[in-house]
């Protein structure tokens, strides 16, 4: 079953290049909540009961919920629906995220560690991959957004694959996601330059 | 007494917030310094002593505390200056936020394991977006919403850096990522791993430290935060990136990736002073070729590190020099702005005439930064050469030492037009504004004390450098 949950995730991960509406974006990002709350679930059998409550039970509200709201608020007020015509084109950035997905399988299995699961390592290094991606390739403030998102999957990601020895790891990871949540979209997402979603003003 | 130190801050912070009077909040930030003060000699009795479990004075993050506690009163001071004429709300903000900063910076120099340092390195961002959007335009909201947004990106793959460290650990170990548990197991971690790690944290932790790819972050920064802000993040700040850097550095060295971790430093050095000067020879904002002065020396730290031997001293001790003489220069430029009301480098001159005062230290300010005797950065800047050539690096050398030859031509030329040409835009009169050459007294006696160190460097100097590189002597 985690298997398969990690396996969707990528198939997400994917989705992502195809795609050119936000409305998309933001519903991708809520289900990859979901399939993280499920990985934690199934991966952290030997923590105990609170904790894996507790995280499941953030993985859920803010990856899921709240972060996507935020988002959607975001792309109500700047008026911004659609993403290609500002970024590269999606059949380019499929090839990129395929060569990404290959680059992630090898090193995955050029780097065995007996406590990691590889398909957890393949997927969390593509995750990073479509983050740092999106956030080139792109130009729309929200897409950055996005791309961020992403990697903070990946670090989410990442954490589980140690969660059983260090939940402390996966705690400090749900700081970061509560960090970006309220400050970056919460504050800033909603102040920025909402018609033209790009900054301009400061440069050499 | 670290808990002491930490509640005492935000006991401080609450008092400000509670008052809101100016004169209130001018009596608490001063007494927050002089317990910022007192702490660190607090720690120099306590070296190596841990508290709480997760702090240990250290002689790196003393030394680093020590630089952060000499510059608490005049960026208070100056801060005063800034904020004296705002409204009471963005005047207690700015102090709770810069009482925070401080904290958390203090909290990051003496983390004993990664993880808490980490928490502090990214507590330092919230603080700092407080302080750059203070201004409330759009050029510092947007300013703000950078430092920010990379600076997250940049702490979220360090803590990937983090958990491939944490892959060293097998099932049932200690794992609480502290600096002593993870050196007494490095040499059995698999060295892919490590320089997968170092990589990660090394960009990630550059967004603090301010390196090439990622320093773009200050330098926008410091185009709109108030000056004392600058100063605090050109150099105590920038000094938690380093320091997050070298103690996994330092972690890492006595693993087979040492060789690779110094290409590496050297590499990201020598590409900083390559941007540095690039943009330095086309500048036309005086803060932000301060900004790409300052990539120019964290290029040059990297660089000596990379290049180890007589390079560790040299690198610790331009990290304190240039924190005293950058931040003497940022101070001067909160004066700069109130009398030529512009940091654009073509409507600035007639400085020397205006307020001589200032003018000076800008003078001093120059050849001190550039290395020029008598600065201390001369002895640290030759010590670093010495490794370079020790190592019989010479392309390195030859490289080092073109760049530096183009960034004191940009740098000398712009400030010599400041102080004594006229402006080359014709933008009407500039008049003298009363600002009294009191304010620079701060200025003049930081630039003193590195006049000082390039002829006797205290032993309790020398004992904190030696301390904090003892691995490698």
């Amino acid at each position: 079953m985690l298997n398969y949950l990690i396996i969707l995730f990528a198939v997400t991960l994917i989705y992502f290049a195809s795609a050119e509406r936000l409305i998309i974006y933001i519903n991708m990002l809520a289900l990859q909540g979901l399939l993280l709350g499920g990985i934690a679930v199934f991966e952290l059998s030997e923590i105990n009961t609170g904790n894996l409550l507790f995280i499941s039970a953030e993985t859920l509200l803010i990856k899921s919920i709240l972060v996507p709201w935020l988002l959607f608020r975001i792309t109500k007020r700047s008026g911004v629906e659609k993403v290609h015509r500002q970024a590269m084109p999606g059949f380019y950035q499929l090839l990129f995220l395929i060569a990404g997905l290959l680059i992630s399988v090898t090193v995955a299995n050029s780097i065995p560690n007996p406590y990691i699961n590889t398909i957890f390592m393949a997927v969390a290094l593509f995750t990073l991959f479509t983050g740092l991606l999106l956030i080139v390739t792109h130009k729309l403030i929200i897409s950055h957004l996005t791309g961020f998102l992403i990697i903070e999957n990946a670090v989410f990601l990442f954490s589980l694959a140690v969660g059983n020895e260090m939940p402390m790891l996966i705690n400090i990871g749900i700081l970061l996601d509560i960090f970006v949540g309220v400050l970056i979209l919460g504050f800033f997402g909603l102040r920025l330059k909402p018609r033209t979603n790009e900054l301009t003003i400061l440069k050499d | 007494m670290v808990l002491l130190f930490f509640s005492a801050s935000v006991f401080l912070s609450l008092l400000i917030l509670l008052f809101r009077n100016k004169i209130a909040t001018m009596i608490f930030s001063s007494i927050y310094a002089l317990i910022l003060i007192g702490f660190t000699i607090y720690g120099w009795t306590k070296l190596n002593d841990t508290e709480l479990s997760y702090f240990t004075f250290s002689s790196a993050g003393l030394l680093l505390l020590a630089i952060l506690a000499l510059l608490s009163l005049p960026t208070f001071y100056h801060g005063f200056i800034y904020t004296s004429g705002e409204e009471i709300k963005k005047h207690t903000i700015y102090h709770v936020a810069m009482i925070l900063l401080m904290t958390f910076m203090a909290g990051a120099y003496l983390a004993n394991g990664m993880t808490i340092l980490w928490i502090f390195v990214e507590a330092t961002t919230l603080a700092v977006a407080a302080l750059i959007y203070h201004d409330r335009t759009e050029a510092s909201l947007e300013a703000t919403w950078k430092y920010v947004f990379i600076c997250s990106t940049g702490i979220a793959i360090a803590y990937l850096g983090i958990l491939f460290m944490s892959f060293i650990y097998g099932r049932g170990d200690a794992a609480n990522l502290s600096f002593e548990t993870l050196g007494g197991i490095i040499n059995q971690a698999d060295p892919l791993y490590l320089k997968i790690a170092f990589i990660f944290v090394l960009v990630g932790f550059s967004t603090k430290m301010g390196l090439f790819p990622m320093h773009t972050v200050t330098i926008d920064a410091h185009s709109v935060a108030p000056p004392p802000v600058s100063a605090l993040i050109s150099t105590t700040l920038m000094n938690v990136g380093f320091l997050s850097i070298f103690r996994v550095y330092t972690l890492f060295s006595s693993s087979s990736i040492l060789g690779f971790m110094n290409h590496v430093l050297i590499l990201s050095g020598v590409l900083s002073l390559l941007v540095s000067a690039g943009y330095m020879l086309k500048a036309r904002h005086l803060k932000r070729m301060l900004a790409y002065s300052s990539l120019e020396n964290m290029g040059l730290i990297a660089t000596a590190i990379g290049a180890g031997g007589a390079g560790y001293y040299g690198a610790f001790l331009l990290l304190f020099l240039h924190s005293l003489t950058k931040s003497s220069l940022f101070y001067q430029m909160g004066q700069l702005s109130r009398i030529l009301r512009t940091f654009r480098l073509d409507d600035c001159g007639r400085y020397m005439s205006l307020y001589p005062a200032g003018a000076m230290v800008l003078l001093l300010g120059m050849i001190f930064i550039l290395a020029i005797p008598p600065s201390g950065l001369f002895i640290s800047e030759i010590m670093i050469f010495r490794s370079l050539v020790f190592n019989g690096q010479w392309i390195i050398l030859a490289m080092v030492i073109i760049l530096l030859c183009f960034i004191i031509y940009a740098m000398s030329t712009r400030f010599m037009h400041i102080i004594f040409s006229d402006p080359r835009s014709d933008t009407g009169q500039l008049t003298a504004t009363s600002v009294s050459p009191v304010e620079s007294i701060s200025q003049f006696i930081l630039l003193s004390i590195v006049a000082g160190l390039c002829f006797y460097q205290p032993q309790v100097l020398t004992d904190l450098i030696n301390g904090s590189i003892q691995l490698f002597l």
